[in-house]
């Protein structure tokens, strides 16, 4: 009897989700903004910063998160690493607050945290999710994804809770870029596995935060750090970083369900050195790659799409240098609501640069 | 307060003083084995167990209290200690990405995996397992109480599996010495 009673429940509490499908993007209209380009770093705050992530309020304010801390490559460093939150003002990027450390991670998730990872930061409405990556043991394999959210603008979070990702002591998931809004209210988050397989992976969130489902972006290589845009309702592009053997491509999967499955696609003709790449639908329509090229982290280019990714061309090189230090990786890529593109990537390992620029810059014009 | 983390804790407490309680301590055992729960709660061992295996499953957390409440026989004797090690090592590689299917999804909406429950209640029932039937009774309640997102996460866990390659490969090696000594 108790065994029924236990059963029953259980059916009754198990989600019965709708089918999944996306917020479909607005309508394509050009651009009216003449070419611009402008860039700025963000306060220093630690010796070393990297993966930025960029969202914007329903206000128009811009607010950023990213990885820093001291001593790069040190272990002591490492453990010393925290995520660093700012807003960008009328006189600039504000003072950056600290919002996630391995001590707030341990307090809130009851568990020892060894060092914190690269967050991914995401605004809905009078909400400002936090996904971040904490690992107890081992390297970047040993990842837990945790969420905070705060709903105060980013003056103070809530405790973080893991989530529930994998079956192995819930290691080895890992977060970079940002979610699309679901028409259920829910979001999809792209993620990555890299414990005995490296492949992309889909998490159907609903609408409370709970995770619904979970999906392989189905590739014959090694894979990363998926970048997803929804084309409609139920379509969507994901590109992923190339972590089989070089030379590299920029790896895509492809949606035709609202993220119910994946199908990988043939690689697109741009080239990846083991690089995490951007992918954003511009105003007009077109599709925005931000990523590495061939010759490594020490550039960092933009290519567009007019046809949903089918074909691909170069835009414009944000910035390149020779030199030992030259890093420009991790980019971040972010439509506001006045047309305007913005971009944040690891300037150096050292700190984190925000770009802005318009799309008639992006095919050419000069400021 | 996060109900799943604060679980995660202490049940990972209950289980460091379960695994004292092995030690042949004798009448010192039941003390001993409370005071390594206090201590893996207040030193730090339980949070770096939590941080290091994730949150244990309601099954080992029950077999680790029926352990502490000295009812012994354990339930997981050999056999089902057997057919769980095989499971696992059926399960963990696709979960963990071999192959294009990933058995650990069907825990996020799991009607199918409970309606598989229920031949297997039958069979329980059948065999007169009746801990092993409440177990379930209790794993199935604990997933309707909403704190767990994966219905998997509350039926086994990677300690439970290592528990299960214990019992397993001490007969193993027991029956290898026993050949040798005929």
């Amino acid at each position: 009897m108790l065994f029924i009673i236990a059963l029953g429940a259980a059916f009754w509490r198990a989600p019965t989700p709708t089918a999944p499908a996306f917020v479909p993007p607005p309508a394509a209209t050009p651009s009216t903004l003449t070419a611009s380009f402008s860039s700025e770093t963000l306060p220093k705050v630690a010796q070393w910063a990297q993966a930025a992530s960029l969202t914007q309020f329903p206000d128009g304010r811009l607010a950023a998160a990213w990885l820093a801390g001291s001593e790069a490559g040190n272990e002591a460093g490492n453990e010393e690493s925290g995520i660093w939150f700012s807003t960008l003002g009328k006189d600039g990027w504000r003072k950056p607050l600290p919002i996630a450390n391995r001590s707030s991670t341990a307090g809130g998730t009851f568990a020892h945290v060894r060092r914190i990872g690269n967050p991914v930061l995401y605004a809905e409405g009078s909400w400002l999710h936090l996904w971040y990556v904490s690992m107890g043991i081992g390297g970047a394999a040993s990842s837990t994804l945790n969420h905070s959210f705060s709903t105060d603008g980013g003056k103070s979070w809530m405790k973080p809770s893991r989530l529930q990702t994998s079956p192995f002591a819930n290691i080895s998931t890992l977060a970079s870029a940002p979610p699309l809004p679901l028409a259920d209210g829910g979001l999809g988050l792209p993620i990555h596995h890299q414990f005995i397989a490296t492949q992309g992976e889909w998490l159907r969130l609903s609408a409370t935060g709970k995770v619904l489902d979970k999906v392989r972006l189905s590739q014959d290589l090694p894979t990363g750090q998926p970048a997803v845009v929804a084309l409609d309702a139920r379509h969507a592009l994901a590109v992923l970083r190339d972590a089989g053997p070089e030379p590299g491509k920029v790896q895509i999967a492809t949606s035709n369900n609202g993220g119910l499955h994946w199908q990988a696609g043939e690689a697109l003709p741009v080239s990846n050195p083991d690089s995490p790449v951007a992918l954003l639908r511009l105003k007009s329509g077109r599709l925005l790659l931000a990523g590495n090229p061939a010759s490594g982290r020490g550039s960092l280019s933009l290519w567009l799409s007019p046809d949903e990714g089918k074909t691909w061309q170069p835009s414009r090189t944000v910035e390149t240098a020779a030199d030992g230090g030259a890093d420009f990786s991790y980019p971040a890529l972010l439509l506001s609501s006045d047309g305007r593109i913005h971009l944040a990537y690891t300037w150096r390992s050292q700190q984190i640069k925000h770009a802005v620029f318009s799309e008639a810059w992006l095919d050419g014009g000069q400021p | 307060m996060n109900a799943i983390a604060a679980y995660g804790l202490l049940a990972h407490g209950l289980i460091f003083g379960a695994l004292v309680a092995l030690l042949p301590l004798g009448g010192l055992r039941q003390r001993a084995a409370l005071t390594a729960t206090a201590l893996a709660l207040i030193a730090g061992i339980a949070p770096v167990m939590h941080g290091t295996f994730g949150t244990p499953s309601l099954t080992l957390l029950q077999l680790a209290l029926l352990h502490l409440a000295n009812r012994a026989p354990s339930p997981l004797t050999y056999r089902p200690a057997l057919g769980l090690l095989i499971f696992a090592l059926l399960f963990y590689p696709a979960a963990l990405g071999w192959g294009a299917f990933d058995p650990y999804a069907l825990g996020y909406q799991p009607w199918p995996l409970l309606a598989a429950l229920v031949p297997l209640a039958g069979v329980l029932w059948w065999q007169r397992q009746d801990v092993w039937l409440i177990m379930l009774a209790v794993n199935l309640a604990a997933y309707a109480t909403g704190a767990f997102a994966n219905l998997w996460d509350v039926l086994f866990d990677p300690l439970l599996v290592m528990l299960a390659l214990i019992i397993v490969g001490r007969r193993a090696v027991t029956r290898v010495i026993a050949s040798r000594i005929r």
